[in-house]
């Protein structure tokens, strides 16, 4: 084994390592892991650093990016604001119905746009009604893992919900429809199951007070504090046209075109800025999530280089080479890709597993392998609080809500308290997916 | 055992900091009277009233026969005719939802400071097209000539009122000289019975023009 094909792969683990340990400073980390990253490339003849951005698949930041301002139109509508009161209305304060009216929602909104978008705008209204009724430790526990987990089923129902289904789309190893038919179904069973199971099993809402007058009261708040909030249709509508036409592009549109994913994002997101200027400036300008965009751009810079070194390659042959039937090799992929997203994040492992991915896509049906990718991405994604970036907003927005119980002790929503969650979540997701997978592939050998 | 759970005390801190402690009062009193009568009003004063002077206030205020409170926007329209912008401290919901919609050409802007936690671009939202949010430290921007400064007060008594905490942090002998004129709108009648928490005092001097309920 050469000394690149050893240490280009250190390099990116122990970058992907040190961003989940120091999350403070993990965009330095993953900078600093590129730049090394192309120094070995350059040093050992594997590629030169223009080598290296080429291979960046810049297709899929366009999308990124491109869907980030769809979600951030979205918000100057106030639509989240306004779904999130109507949700307090229609649950008629009652502890069972908001856990899964809201799940149910986040889990809809997630598919369509950025989910940390409307976390940020749902999550502060939830928050005040769980403030209003009252509410335990358990209650705030199980609400809250469930939003998040639905926000992730959500965001891998469709290719443009989040960056493990985009990139999917992106890199064009699977078409839009293709992905949203095999992946929505067994996301949507996921999340019954994971509600059936807190509903049934788990009855966060056991021991909370219910006084009649409380619940009034607190609808009365909600109400009075929304009396006049309105969905801005000036932007609303012509955003919505602009989505739907998006969606019907990427469903219609034949890869043969020439007119990717990507340019049809860019295209529809530029006539929705160009309908509204002063606030499509304003978004362009300012709502860059740069964060992200560097992020994502120095983990694939650190793939690329791993690629190039035929690491992936080795690993992908080592896999499919094991002396158990493909069926097996699959079933191992998908669960150590569930581990390592559930240690290292969504985004880091799926830019890796991707490579291998494609080489067992050789041997086996494709879509069994990606969705059953995409669906283990989101069930390492829901093991810990820190395995996706929602997490940690939902904390700092708990703390900042000041929820207090019945005895006035400070209510939190930390690391531990997400674990039991996590931990159902990530059973029940990673089960669905190994299970689905395995249906795909019976399917594709009956047919095939 | 109470009949209003162990958090209405946080449930009336979130209403009060974002709809205005005064038209939180009248909110939680007619609720509760819907709910039951007017024997848990009086439980509901009894609760949160040493708490909530304000509250305290209103619910006598229902106990002793009133199902509303006076808005009298005629008088405060009156008072800022001819200006081109309100500068309000304080947000009054109840009064505010009276107030805004009828003042025409004339810019209103709330001051986005207060004591409780507020989501200040809800408040705002709530009247879109009729109100603009201004920081504490930029509202002198709106200053002028044709520019009134108004905020809410909570009773009177000699030659004192009570006011928002905000509103010392905004008047001072240079503010009183840049705006046209300094109303007061008192959204609560009589002085406050108990000793008046969340508000403080204020002289009724450095007012042009209170608004009596």
């Amino acid at each position: 084994m050469s000394s690149t094909t050893l240490l280009l792969p250190a390099i990116l683990i122990v970058t992907v390592a040190a961003q989940a340990l120091l999350p403070a400073y993990r965009l330095l980390c993953v900078s600093a892991g590129a730049a090394a990253a192309c120094l070995v490339s350059a040093a050992f003849g594997v590629g030169t650093t223009r080598q290296i951005l080429a291979d960046v698949p810049w297709d899929v930041i366009v999308l990124l990016i491109g869907l980030g301002f769809v979600t951030e139109i979205f918000a100057a509508t106030r639509v989240f604001g306004v779904l999130a009161a109507r949700i307090s209305r229609w649950s008629r304060g009652e502890p069972r119905l908001i856990l899964v009216m809201f799940s149910v929602a986040m889990y809809l909104v997630s598919a369509l746009v950025n989910n940390l978008t409307a976390l940020l705008l749902v999550l502060p209204i939830l928050l005040i009604l769980l403030k209003l009724l009252g509410v335990s430790q358990r209650y705030v526990s199980w609400t809250l893992g469930s939003l998040l987990v639905a926000c992730n089923l959500g965001g891998a129902a469709t290719p443009i919900g989040d960056f493990p289904a985009i990139l999917l789309l992106g890199r064009g190893v699977m078409t839009f429809s293709d992905y949203l038919v095999a992946a929505a179904p067994p996301t949507l069973v996921a999340l019954a199951a994971l509600l059936l199971f807190v509903h049934f099993r788990v009855r966060p809402e056991r021991g909370l007070p219910r006084e009649p007058v409380a619940t009034r009261l607190s609808l009365a708040v909600m109400d009075r504090l929304h009396r006049g909030v309105r969905i801005d249709l000036k932007l609303f509508v012509p955003a919505a046209v602009c989505l739907v036409g998006m969606l019907v592009a990427w469903v219609t549109v034949p890869a043969s075109s020439g007119v990717g994913p990507e340019l049809i994002c860019w295209l529809g997101v530029g006539a929705a800025l160009m309908v509204m200027p002063r606030i499509g400036e304003r978004i362009v300008r300012t709502k860059v999530d740069v964060e992200a965009v560097l992020f994502l751009v120095a983990l694939f810079t650190m793939v690329a280089a791993v690629k190039r070194s035929g690491v992936f390659e080795a690993v992908a042959n080592g896999l499919t080479s094991l002396a158990v039937p493909p069926t097996v090799q699959l079933v191992l992929f998908l669960f150590l890709a569930g581990a390592l997203t559930g240690l290292f994040s969504a985004g880091p492992s799926m830019a890796a597993l991707l490579e291998v991915a494609q080489a067992l896509a050789v041997h086996l049906p494709p879509t069994a392998v990606y969705v059953g990718l995409a669906l283990s991405v989101c069930a390492g994604s829901s093991l810990f609080l820190t395995a996706a970036t929602s997490g940690p907003m939902a904390q700092m927005l708990t703390e900042r809500a000041d929820l207090r119980d019945a005895n006035g002790k400070p209510l939190r929503f930390g690391f531990f308290h997400f674990v039991p969650v996590g931990v159902v979540a990530f059973a029940i997701i990673q089960g669905i997916g190994i299970a689905y997978a395995l249906l795909l592939v019976g399917v594709g050998e009956l047919s095939g | 055992m109470s009949r209003f759970g162990p958090t209405v005390v946080q449930a009336f801190e979130v209403a009060a900091g974002e709809l205005g402690m005064c038209s939180a009062a009248w909110l939680f009193v007619r609720e509760v009277a819907r709910e039951g009568s007017d024997e848990l009003v009086a439980e509901l004063r009894d609760l949160l009233g040493r708490s909530f002077p304000v509250l305290d206030a209103v619910a006598a205020t229902w106990l002793a026969g009133a199902r509303a409170p006076v808005v009298d926007s005629d008088r405060v329209l009156q008072a800022c005719a001819g200006a081109s912008q309100v500068v309000i401290v304080g947000a009054e919901t109840l009064f505010l939802d009276d107030l805004l919609p009828r003042m025409g050409t004339t810019r209103a802007a709330l001051v986005t400071h207060g004591t409780f936690a507020v989501d200040w671009d809800r408040v705002v939202a709530n009247y879109p097209g009729y109100l603009d949010p201004v920081d504490l430290s930029s509202f002198q921007r709106l200053a002028g000539r044709r520019s009134v400064l108004l905020t809410f007060v909570y009773g009177t008594q000699g030659e004192s009122t009570w006011v928002d905490p905000t509103w010392l942090r905004i008047m001072g002998p240079d503010v009183r000289t840049q705006f046209r004129s300094i109303v007061g709108w008192d959204v609560l009648g009589g002085a406050p019975y108990l000793y008046p928490r969340w508000v403080v005092e204020a002289s009724l001097a450095d007012f042009s023009e209170v608004i009596r309920a």
